[in-house]
């Protein structure tokens, strides 16, 4: 209907593509129907479950084409998935928290059979006790099994992500799911502005269908694969194909993936590692994730107050920007280490991500002091926590030497 | 269902096999000659599934051989259904798409007992429930994990030996619980199309089955007997002898439930007593003449219902007491 006191907009900015408030499980089921893809299977568990009601919706309106798997366990969800690549479908699957450790068994296999499934893990505390707030235990118990894990911040690179985690998954230099890890409601269940890529470019310029070198199809003549072989015969070559897909997506595939995807979809990320304020940083905050946000937002007040504090961020846990990160906190004295997760009874009682980022910085030319905050059992931390994070970094700087390794932040009692 | 699907005598069925050599299976082995049977019903069209199992880890092994003529892969222990199912999804996908050339492709999941009555029944059962036609699910039954050994699964007969379920000094008999029946299990899914049960001892019985199942529209499941000599303890060359005197003694009855309707196809004239088929056989060897008339007793009583179902075409459920 039209009215004669309102203007019709200007064709100009009628093609300006829109912004769309999407939470980020929203997000990711719009690139999911942007990719194409063929075999979606779908079990619910909060915070993940937001992805496929949205996918279903999808499907029913005529949106998107493809079989939806309502299954009946997680375990089925991953084996219909894995099952579902090797005759060269383009699949997608998700849980979250003690639902994928069902899955376990499932996700394993998908990585040694080389099926470049894409999941999208909704961070989740596991049990006991029944816990929905955020840690990253999850999805970092597969840190170890081939799976390409990358981490995106905000509903806007969920959906980037999703898209980008496809076309490395299925380069035929690769063959490695991965994990899109988004962190349990801060980023499925917040919403923000979304721009959507244009379906159209990415189908032509970015994500061809998915071709598997061997599919299981009797046209293609009899392939036996994963079949019980004895170790004497491809044990531990079969491991180093793994290792050999994982270094390639690293130096090769991903950095040229993020590259190209910028320029279809006109975007600015780096492949690996984002900073702020680490010009002339004295003191770096390394976080992943949603809290990367709380983290630039603490280091801004302590900026205001004189303090040389800068943030960097890893957009991937596997592989592991070990380099990047180690260039990127070069100059830093003291580096604190905000993490989500943790591993008992590990070196200094600490969690995954420090672990992971004081191995990687052993080779650095000059070792900054490294200190561990928790944010465990999914309490949320404010801001405040953090910036009581970046006073010690700096007290201990100010000593030269880190007087407690690990610093359990949000915890009521006494840190022992 | 069309007649030309099926094999009216031994001498129309094909001489080519998609289950050949490359495999280190026993002697006698029951479920290798069902893989053969199957794949041979199948034909060329077809895509295997080997969940873990006996089937599994005999099948290859050494020297990287397969003897698989067919595209094969395995899934996880309690992945079957869910293999079938994802299989199944994806092809349709990609031929709804345009992806791929339109075409009938079967796909068969051959997995043992374990696999399917134990830790992939919720899987199998959530498979029975899809539309995908041409998935069929064949249960081979060997009544016990064979690959491991030889262990008790919830298919394994009252009064078996298995290395889980062994007699000693304070216990007579070996397992003591009732064989659970899968078949009955896939029948009570509403919607389904075909269900039977069959085994290896006469193949042209399970071979028509198999083209029935892939014919029938929807998911399906064959609950194959397969007698295993090592689990067993007989001698390899009874093979075909022990599945022949399962069905004459009436151990194992043989059925189908298609599209609703439920038929015996092999009605033994006179039952043989059950000490026939159990004597034969050392996983029954603790067993005393009372133990076996115990189960000649349940036995009659269950052939009851299946005589009573022959004659009215119609499922009942022969354990409701």
């Amino acid at each position: 209907m039209s009215s004669a006191r309102v203007k019709p907009l200007p064709p100009e900015l009628v093609a300006v593509p829109r912004k769309h408030v999407w939470h980020g499980a929203r997000a990711v089921a719009e690139a999911v129907r942007i990719a194409d893809v063929d075999v979606i299977a779908a079990y619910p568990i909060r915070p993940y479950t937001g992805v496929m009601n949205a996918i279903a919706q999808m499907i029913a309106d005529g949106q998107m084409m493809a079989e939806l798997i309502v299954a009946d366990s997680e375990h089925t969800q991953f084996e219909v998935a894995k099952h579902a690549s090797t005759v060269g479908a383009r699949t997608f699957v998700g849980s979250s928290g003690v639902g994928m450790i069902f899955a376990t068994e499932a996700i394993i296999v998908t990585a040694l059979a080389q099926c470049p499934v894409v999941a999208l893990a909704g961070c989740r505390a596991l049990d006991d006790p029944g816990n929905f707030g955020m840690e990253w235990n999850d999805v970092l118990t597969y840190r170890d099994y081939g799976w390409m894990i990358s981490w995106p911040m905000s509903p806007q690179e969920a959906l980037d992500a999703t898209i980008v985690a496809f076309r490395v998954s299925e380069d035929p230099r690769v063959l490695l799911p991965t994990f899109v890890a988004v962190d349990g409601a801060t980023v499925t269940h917040i919403s923000g502005p979304v721009l959507a890529p244009d379906e159209k470019r990415i189908r032509e310029g970015f994500l061809p269908p998915y071709k598997p070198p061997y599919p299981l199809d009797p046209d293609f003549g009899p392939v036996t694969k994963a079949q019980h072989v004895a170790p004497s015969l491809i044990g531990p070559e079969q491991r180093k194909c793994i290792d050999v897909a994982m270094k390639r997506a690293y130096k090769e595939v991903i950095p040229e993936a993020w590259k190209l995807y910028n320029e279809v979809a006109g975007r600015d990320y780096k492949p690996f590692v984002e900073s702020w304020f680490m010009e002339d940083a004295k003191y770096a905050l390394v976080t992943m994730g949603a809290y990367t946000i709380n983290a630039i937002a603490a280091a801004k007040r302590m900026r205001e107050k004189g303090v040389k504090v800068g943030v960097v961020r890893s957009r991937y846990m596997r592989p592991f920007p070990y380099i990047e990160l180690r260039q990127a906190l070069e100059n830093v004295e003291s580096v604190g280490v905000l993490d989500f997760s943790f591993s008992f009874g590990s070196p200094y009682s600490g969690g995954v991500l420090y672990t992971e980022l004081k191995s990687a910085l052993y080779e650095a030319d000059v070792r900054p002091l490294i200190t561990n905050f928790l944010f465990l059992g999914g309490r949320e931390p404010s801001v405040g926590h953090f910036v009581k994070a970046v006073e010690i970094i700096q007290k201990y700087a100010e000593l030269k030497r880190v007087e407690k390794n690990v610093h359990w932040l949000t915890l009521k009692g006494e840190d022992i | 269902m069309s007649e030309e699907i099926l094999f009216k005598t031994i001498k129309e069925i094909p001489p080519v096999d998609y289950y050949v050599s490359g495999r280190r299976t026993c002697a006698g082995c029951g479920p290798a000659l069902g893989y053969k049977l199957v794949a041979k019903a199948a034909g060329p069209k077809t895509i295997l599934l080997g969940p873990t199992g006996c089937m599994y880890v005999a099948n290859a092994h050494q020297f990287l051989t397969s003897p698989y003529a067919l595209p094969w892969y395995h899934a996880q222990l309690g992945g079957g259904g869910a293999a079938g199912l994802g299989t199944a999804a994806g092809l349709r996908a990609l031929m709804t798409k345009g992806k791929r050339k339109k075409e009938d492709i079967n796909v068969v999941v051959y997995g043992g007992d374990g696999g399917f009555a134990d830790i992939g029944l919720a899987g199998l059962s959530g498979a029975l429930t899809y539309d995908y036609p041409r998935l069929l699910f064949v249960l081979y039954d060997n009544e016990a994990y064979a690959n491991t050994g030889v262990q008790a699964s919830s298919t394994t007969p009252w009064g078996a030996y298995t290395t889980f379920t062994p007699w000693g000094k304070i216990k007579r008999i070996g397992n003591d619980r009732l064989k659970k029946n899968v078949a009955l299990i896939a029948a009570a899914h509403p919607g389904i199309r075909y269900v039977a049960t069959a085994c290896v001892s006469y193949p042209l019985d399970l071979m028509n089955k198999v083209r029935k199942a892939l014919n029938a529209g929807g998911p399906t499941l064959i609950h194959l007997l397969v007698p295993c000599p090592k689990g067993w303890f007989f001698d390899a060359k009874d093979t075909v002898k022990v599945g022949r005197l399962a069905v004459e003694t009436g151990m194992w009855a043989l059925w189908e439930y298609d599209h609703g309707k439920f038929r015996l196809t092999v009605k033994p004239a006179q039952r043989k007593p059950v000490k026939e088929y159990m004597r034969l056989q050392g996983r029954f060897a603790n067993l005393a003449d009372e133990d076996i008339e115990y189960v000649q007793k349940l036995v009659d009583q269950e052939w009851k219902y299946w005589e009573e179902m022959d004659k009215l075409g119609k499922l009942i459920l022969p354990w409701a007491r």
